[in-house]
């Protein structure tokens, strides 16, 4: 077995446990974790094509994800347009908003471009809960909008509601595919390359003839893009958004989490991340909120910190030597049979 | 409107934003020395409001003599702080001039102080008792001062003026600005980077400390009261230019002229909303702010 073929088998084996989970699994409560944590690990992904290839640190990212929910929700609300068609447009203005914020922050070093997404999320949000009729667009300020459900037991495609779990756990599963098989295409392309080039040695990329702003910029779009459609998906599932929900800090800070507990600029660390961290934020929020307050909060912190402090890098980074032994052991038996 | 209610606002609103440039000040001295931003700083003024107001609880004393047992109990917590979290960092990257691993991990300090403060104490909201200064007045013509705002203004101006006498007239305050300026060619001029380091952030958090002190007798103490402190001083010190001083006291007071202002002309929550565009413009066009340096940024 060469180590081509043993990574593709364990990719097919991934991807088959995947397919065939919600067969076994019957509970829509786990259905429901295992949903939000394939929501969260895409959203760490798209995340990830700044904060980790471009070597910033957005945290505005909440931003995008209100911007999906809120279109796809007003177009739907107001005519009837089919939250399909309101994901794609929320992309595309989150796309434009994107290149308007990034198109002057991304030039400044990292801690100010840090600050200036913080600060653009709370302006948003502010904004947003302050007004109920945005021109012809109805906003409803702090209540949030109400998706009407439609008749119990029923589901439509076309409204992007299901009376069972299994079709939005098929629609997150193939998002996060699709959106993983990207980045790995993305990482290898000329983009892909000048990012990561741009992130680590901006001096010396610039002297080598690569546009960094505009590369990042281009990044920036493209993440904003993919993160908006994760909005509208978190709309549809939940069917109730407001301010506090989709254009928070909180959001922001737990998509750069996860990213950097799991590897920042790593393909697999937004999974593994999420992986990580959604289980211990669902169970300890269930089973030790009641007891010990914001105790899920405590354990996320001290986690942060013990990995920023020990493997700076993300937990990706030892697991990847971990697989790549375990790879060496398999498949040096078999070619050494070969021999 | 009348005249004399303006003049009363804009009073008030130098007042408020005086300490909001306070907390502000820590934020920028630990910018301007290490580079760095510490996103835990407002949690670190929680820490120093619930230190006031359990030593004031306890032993009854008067909110600003506490001051004299809050600031160097938050310097050494800062000192320690520098020491065991933030210096590895800078060890295992000794090539990043400003980490970005340090804004995380000072966001994990964040949610673990406020939580374990949750924790320990409840989410409830703790006045000050017994507060000698509680609604406390002075009268001048038809204009009314808080008094412990008053205070506070004074006692920033205080704070401000000590540290500039400390960093322009002792050899430690040389030091630092050495640090700040170039720590490689500070450390081959024997300045010992990690002390100045420690020491820097020591006094960072012990300028919290003290606008804790001067915020316990107005402001109500709980767990998450450092959040929009945090956010406000990040605000005020990119307006005034991360690392300079003046700039975070003048960020200060326009941020609190535009609280104190605004509601006459707009709902109170639309003025929220002013600064953050504020924010965003002067970072669009004047990235260093107003008195930063250019290289900074």
């Amino acid at each position: 077995m060469t180590p081509q073929s043993f990574k593709k088998t364990g990719l097919a084996l991934l991807v088959l446990t995947a397919l065939a989970l919600p067969l076994i699994l019957r509970s829509p409560t786990y259905l429901h974790i295992l949903i939000m944590l394939y929501l969260y690990a895409y959203m760490t992904t798209t995340w990830n094509l700044v904060g980790g290839f471009a070597g910033v640190l957005p945290l505005g990212h909440s931003v995008f994800v209100g911007i999906g929910a809120y279109t796809s929700t007003v177009l739907w609300l107001q005519w009837g347009i089919s939250p399909w068609i309101g994901m794609l447009v929320g992309g595309c203005l989150a796309g434009f908003v994107a290149y308007l914020i990034g198109k002057p922050t991304l030039k400044m070093r990292g801690a100010y471009f840090a600050l200036a997404t913080m600060a653009f999320v709370e302006g948003v949000r502010v904004i947003v809960e302050n007004v109920d009729q945005l021109g012809p667009f109805k906003l409803n300020g702090p209540r949030g909008l109400n998706i009407p459900p439609l008749p119990a037991g029923e589901g439509s495609l076309l409204a992007f509601q299901f009376a069972t779990k299994e079709p939005y756990y098929y629609i997150i599963l193939f998002m996060l595919m699709g959106v993983v098989y990207l980045t790995w295409r993305l990482s290898r392309s000329k983009l892909g390359y000048s990012l990561s080039a741009g992130g680590e040695e901006p001096e010396a990329a610039e002297a080598l003839g690569v546009n960094v702003a505009k590369c990042k910029v281009t990044a920036m779009v493209l993440s904003a893009f993919l993160t908006a459609l994760a909005g509208t998906f978190l709309a549809q599932m939940t069917l109730f958004i407001y301010p506090k929900s989709v254009l928070t800090l909180d959001l922001s800070f737990e998509l750069a989490f996860i990213a950097l507990i799991g590897g920042r600029g790593s393909l697999a660390g937004p999974i593994i991340g999420a992986l990580m961290l959604r289980p211990v934020t669902e169970f300890s929020r269930i089973y030790l909120s009641a007891t010990l307050p914001g105790m899920h909060l405590i354990l996320l912190g001290v986690i942060l910190i013990v990995v920023m402090l020990y493997q700076p890098r993300g937990l990706s980074e030892p697991l990847t030597r971990l697989f790549n032994r375990l790879q060496d052991r398999i498949c040096s038996t078999k070619t050494g049979g070969a021999k | 409107m009348d005249l004399i209610f303006l003049l009363q606002d804009v009073i008030n609103g130098i007042l408020m934003g005086s300490i909001y440039g306070l907390v502000a000040l820590g934020l920028t001295l630990v910018f301007g020395v290490l580079k760095i931003i510490n996103f835990a700083h407002g949690s670190f003024l929680m820490v120093g409001m619930y230190v006031a107001y359990w030593i004031v609880a306890y032993t009854g004393l008067h909110p600003y003599l506490a001051l004299f047992l809050v600031a160097p109990i938050m310097y050494f917590f800062g000192y320690q702080m520098q020491q065991w979290l933030i210096r590895p960092i800078f060890v295992a990257e000794r090539d990043v001039r400003e980490p970005i691993t340090v804004i995380i991990v000072t966001t994990g300090v964040w949610y673990v102080l406020d939580n374990l403060a949750l924790l320990l104490f409840g989410p409830d909201y703790r006045a000050l008792s017994p507060n000698p200064l509680k609604g406390e007045m002075i009268e001048i013509g038809e204009i009314l001062i808080s008094t412990p705002k008053l205070f506070g203004f004074i006692i920033t101006v205080l704070t401000a003026a000590g540290l500039y006498w400390f960093l322009l007239k002792t050899r430690m305050g040389r030091a630092i600005r050495a640090t700040s300026l170039d720590r490689d060619a500070a450390s081959l001029m024997g300045i010992s980077q990690w002390k100045i380091f420690n020491v820097a952030f020591g006094i960072g958090t012990a300028i919290a400390g003290i606008a804790a002190v001067v915020l316990v007798p107005v402001y109500n103490v709980y767990p998450t009261v450092g959040v929009p402190f945090d956010v406000k001083s990040f605000v005020i010190v990119v307006l005034g230019g991360l690392g300079s001083i003046p700039g975070a006291l003048l960020g200060g007071v326009i941020i609190g002229l535009i609280e104190s202002i605004g509601p006459n002309f707009m709902t109170s929550t639309w003025t929220e909303a002013i600064v953050y565009g504020l924010f965003l413009l002067v970072l669009f066009f004047k990235p260093s702010g107003l008195f930063g340096q250019k290289y900074d940024w």
